[in-house]
């Protein structure tokens, strides 16, 4: 498209008195081809909106520089529709409300900030949709046809699209139906399962494709164009879905790892899920010799919170338990329950059954179990109570009932192990090595995924599909592929069958997304995807290693083969090849690396550094809006380019900076580790590993590597933000003035 | 190492004087760190609490915690499970004291001595009610007990808070007394009479 390029420059919010704007109008513009520049003392205000719309019309103006406000807000009201480029440049944050008004620094920041935008909006393009030469579908696979399955299929159809469900078991129901009764909203009392009514509803609808007896066998394409091959009943079938939904659930922790309770041991202890089978099967009695049970003790948390079984809580077990007490109660009222628990976590307004035990006169104790044992053919129990301050023994029991938790079913029994390759030291003789967490490979066989990363959801270190759990809990590592109910994390019914709507919706709406060419979160609305210039491809697969989501799969000779549905435009791609052949439409490496170039150096005997921090703008770049919004102030020596995520950092940005004089790089990004908050998962990990390697390039450069500086910020952190950029400018003046200034 | 004995537990909530709400706790300890005087109480509301679920009879009735609530309801009104804990602590109180426990004998007495007083004149006499009270063990320990608070009787005397002259009986005092009749006919609340 043919440029006519306009600068707007907004004087409001103090920007007017802070800057002179003449001179910035010439000085930030200069070097650019520009039509004309105009400035307004409310450009957001309805007569700006009116002068910036007349002239659109009137001049012709398809690229539109906004030097205002903070690109974080109002793109609602700069948005002059899908044919127009908008870059917005930061005068007000980071400029007029950051620095003293008026001081020569302060001018020489918003001039760059200025000449930077204009670099931009040269570099940019309108991006075009992708479009596949295939239909898309809108269909959604559901695998899993337990309670979570089913809502998840039923709520896809309510909202009009079609659902396919894939159980391999021989019927729909799943662990709901295997339970005599439920607890759910209002948490009461007992209720009815509604098995029956849910299987009915979904075999009754229409636009709900159930299979049976069915695994599925292999999945293969992306979002919109997921090819699905299913195996029921023997026979072979195809589906071709938009995206898809696990639901393959839990399993009970074995309880043939808890000899320490009994297990194995005594007949009459037993598991929670044994219970429920045998209440649900009619009488609850000894299975040792098939008498009523009388007086039962349910151990909580066995094996849960344990750092050598399961180190977390399963959240529902303590409900489950006043549950199953409840059955005792209602067989026999003379019947007593004893809970021995560590903490009584009945969620949410669960709180209410717990009451409701209580009330019945169950008998809670809280502390650990020392031993259990059998004397006269019952069983006793010896606990140390902590509320008491002493050792108790409950005896005459005749049932013992383990609360076990849940297992994701994703969650491999032993580390998988795969072929390793050939030069790898750590394999044994067959030539396998185990496969790593957080990978693929680290998961039980439910999608087959046709992916190079491996066939599953990538799984977390208790075998749960990692997703973002802080912003986006429903989301995978995988682009339209979501998790839902207890696959996801321990949950009861009624949870699940929120989550499974969850997910629902999340698959809908990526399957619409997709089919538009539009990226799904947390880019929701982006219209760019990567384009790979493969002639100079050397086949290094750093991109089809690293994209967190999978997207890019590789042919027999190693070219990657990108699947654009499957792409979030996090770019980090593009920050990882060396070649650099990796683009989009809107943004780039040689982009980002001209906004480097279009900032001015001054000479070294002028004594003004000039530092470039590299801003995630996710959470770092709305921390330091915050900061500006807060009136803190830092030095005018630092200039902000927000990047897509701190993956897409190109290692040529750095050299190019320091080759050019700039003092130091600090790259602000998301806290990384177990509890990342990146919104790409790994791409501040990753920025981070790769600067480990910068150390190479400003050898070469014959540089200091304190020169560049990685710092972790949270959205939460911008009070520590005029600290941090303190620091890091004293640590440059320490180093002192870059060599290569004026070169 | 002690047996959970559930028939204690079963005593209480059958007998005590709203002694089933005691199920309704879930051990959270407002109640011991709500209690002015708990410091002064060998067990804790909370500790009693569990206490009567392990079955031990012997502690919880003869312990001086159920007889030292001076029915202050901070610990009521915080409770999450609004268990009226006063009233419960009354009642193990009186269901003590039925049970011949005197924890806190003194205590005991001084409740006894007070609500005689409310019965015969329908109001408390400050003097009447110490020299009855302290004279209650002899003559010698009357004599001792009084010297003791001398300090103290002598300072209220001076703010006025004891009069000279005996208190008279009130107006109604003989509707008064019905109802106190009735009351202790019915006795559904606790209350320190023994």
């Amino acid at each position: 498209m043919d440029k006519n390029t306009a600068v707007y420059i907004c004087t409001g919010c103090s920007i007017g008195d802070a800057l002179d704007i003449e001179q910035l109008k010439e000085n930030g513009t200069e070097d650019f081809t520009i039509s004309y520049c105009k400035d307004h003392p409310f450009l957001c205000g309805s007569e700006g909106l009116d002068l910036l719309n007349k002239d659109i019309e009137a001049e012709g103006i398809n690229t539109i520089i906004i030097a205002a406000c903070s690109q974080r807000v109002n793109y609602d009201v700069f948005n002059f529709g899908p044919d127009k480029i908008v870059e917005r440049v930061n005068l007000r944050e980071q400029v007029a409300w950051s620095q003293p008004p008026k001081e020569e620094d302060t001018q020489m920041l918003a001039e760059d900030n200025l000449r930077m935008g204009c670099s931009k909006a040269k570099d940019t393009e309108l991006p075009e949709p992708f479009q596949a030469e295939e239909a898309y579908s809108k269909d959604i696979l559901v695998v899993g046809g337990g309670v979570a399955g089913m809502t998840a299929a039923l709520d896809t159809a309510k909202a009009g699209y079609q659902a396919v469900i894939v159980e391999k078991e021989d019927r729909l129901g799943g662990f709901l139906a295997k339970m005599k009764k439920n607890v759910t909203l209002p948490y009461k009392e007992l209720s009815d399962t509604g098995v029956e009514e849910l299987i009915n509803s979904v075999e009754e609808d229409s636009r709900i494709k159930v299979f049976t007896s069915s695994t599925v066998e292999k999945v293969s394409g992306a979002p919109g164009l997921f090819s699905v091959d299913i195996t029921s009943n023997g026979d072979a079938a195809n589906e071709r879905v938009g995206a898809v939904i696990q639901a393959t659930g839990w399993v009970p922790y074995d309880a043939n790892k808890l000899e320490h309770l009994g297990y194995g041991q005594f007949k009459d202890v037993i598991t929670n899920v044994e219970m429920e089978e045998m209440a649900a099967a009619g009488k609850i009695v000894r299975p040792s010799d098939g008498k009523e049970v009388k007086n039962a003790l349910f151990i909580q948390c066995a094996g849960s919170r344990d750092s050598d079984h399961l180190p977390y809580c399963s959240s529902v077990c303590c409900l489950v338990s006043l549950k199953q007490a409840t059955y005792l109660k209602e067989q026999n009222p003379e019947a007593l329950s004893y809970v021995l628990y560590k903490d009584v976590r009945t969620v949410g307004q669960a709180e209410d059954f717990y009451r409701k035990a209580q009330e019945d006169g169950n008998v809670f104790i809280r502390g650990s179990v020392s031993a259990v044992g059998e004397s006269g053919g019952m069983l006793y129990v010896e606990a140390d109570d902590e509320l008491l301050g002493e050792k108790v023994k409950i005896e005459e029991l005749d049932l013992v009932v383990l609360a076990v938790g849940m297992v994701p079913r994703s969650r491999p029994e032993e580390v998988p192990r795969v072929k390793a390759p050939e030069d790898e030291k750590d394999a044994d003789e067959d030539g396998m090595i185990e496969v790593e967490q957080d990978s693929g490979f680290f998961a039980n066989s439910a999608l087959n995924l046709e992916y190079r990363q491996g066939p599953e959801l990538p799984t977390l270190q208790y075998g749960f599909p990692d997703s973002h759990y802080i912003c986006f809990p429903y989301e995978t590592r995988r682009t339209g592929i979501y998790a839902a109910g207890c696959v996801r994390k321990p949950m009861e019914i009624a949870r699940a069958k929120d989550d499974a709507t969850g997910a629902a919706m999340k698959a809908i709406q990526c399957t619409e997304a997709t089919a538009i060419g539009m990226a799904v979160h947390p880019r929701a609305g982006d219209m760019s995807y990567p384009e790979f210039n493969m002639q100079r491809c050397t086949q290094c697969k750093r991109c089809t290693e690293e994209c967190p989501f999978g997207a890019i799969n590789e042919d027999e000779k190693a070219n990657p083969l990108p699947n654009p549905t499957r792409c979030r435009r996090c770019s980090i791609c593009m920050g990882s090849c060396p070649e650099r052949i990796i683009s989009f439409k809107n943004y780039s490496v040689s982009m980002i690396g001209n906004m480097l170039k279009a900032i001015h150096v001054p000479e070294e005997d002028e004594e003004k550094p000039r530092v470039i921090a590299l801003v995630c703008e996710n959470d770092a770049y709305p921390a330091l809006d915050m900061a500006g919004i807060k009136r803190m102030t830092w030095s005018p020596y630092i200039r902000f380019i927000p990047v897509r995520c701190l993956g897409s950092i190109n290692l040529i940005w750095v050299a190019d900076a320091l080759s050019r004089g700039i003092d130091g790089l600090l790259l602000m990004g998301c806290r990384h580790g177990d509890d990342y908050q990146c919104h790409f998962m790994k791409g501040s990990e990753l920025a981070n590993t790769r600067l480990d390697k910068v150390s190479e390039t400003l050898d070469r450069l014959a540089l200091e590597s304190d020169r560049v500086q990685f710092v972790e910020i949270g959205i939460t952190d911008y009070d520590k933000i005029p600290g941090i950029i303190g620091e890091f400018m004293e640590k440059i003046e320490e180093v002192g003035p870059n060599p290569y200034k004026g070169w | 190492m002690g047996s959970y004995d559930p028939s204690f537990a079963k005593e209480v909530f059958e007998n005590v004087d709203f002694g089933d709400e005691i199920k309704m706790c879930m051990q959270c300890g407002v109640c011991a760190a709500s209690c002015p005087l708990s410091l002064q109480m060998d067990h804790s509301p909370r500790q009693i609490f569990t206490l009567i679920r392990a079955g031990k009879r012997e502690e919880v009735l003869g312990s001086q915690a159920i007889m030292l609530c001076t029915s202050c309801y901070t610990c009521e009104v915080r409770c999450p499970r609004k268990i009226p804990v006063i009233d419960v602590m009354h009642g193990l109180a009186n269901y003590a004291l039925k049970h011949d426990f005197v924890p806190r004998k003194d205590t005991a007495n001084f409740g006894g001595k007070f609500w005689d007083q409310i019965y015969r004149i329908g109001r408390i006499d400050e003097k009447d009610l110490s020299r009855r009270y302290f004279f209650a063990e002899g003559i010698i320990e009357g004599i001792k007990g009084l010297l003791g608070f001398s300090d103290i009787g002598l300072r209220l005397f001076l703010h006025k808070r004891i009069k000279p002259l005996p208190e008279r009986k009130i107006k109604g005092i003989i509707s008064l007394r019905k109802m106190l009749d009735k009351a202790e006919k019915m006795r559904g609340r606790g209350g320190a009479s023994v």
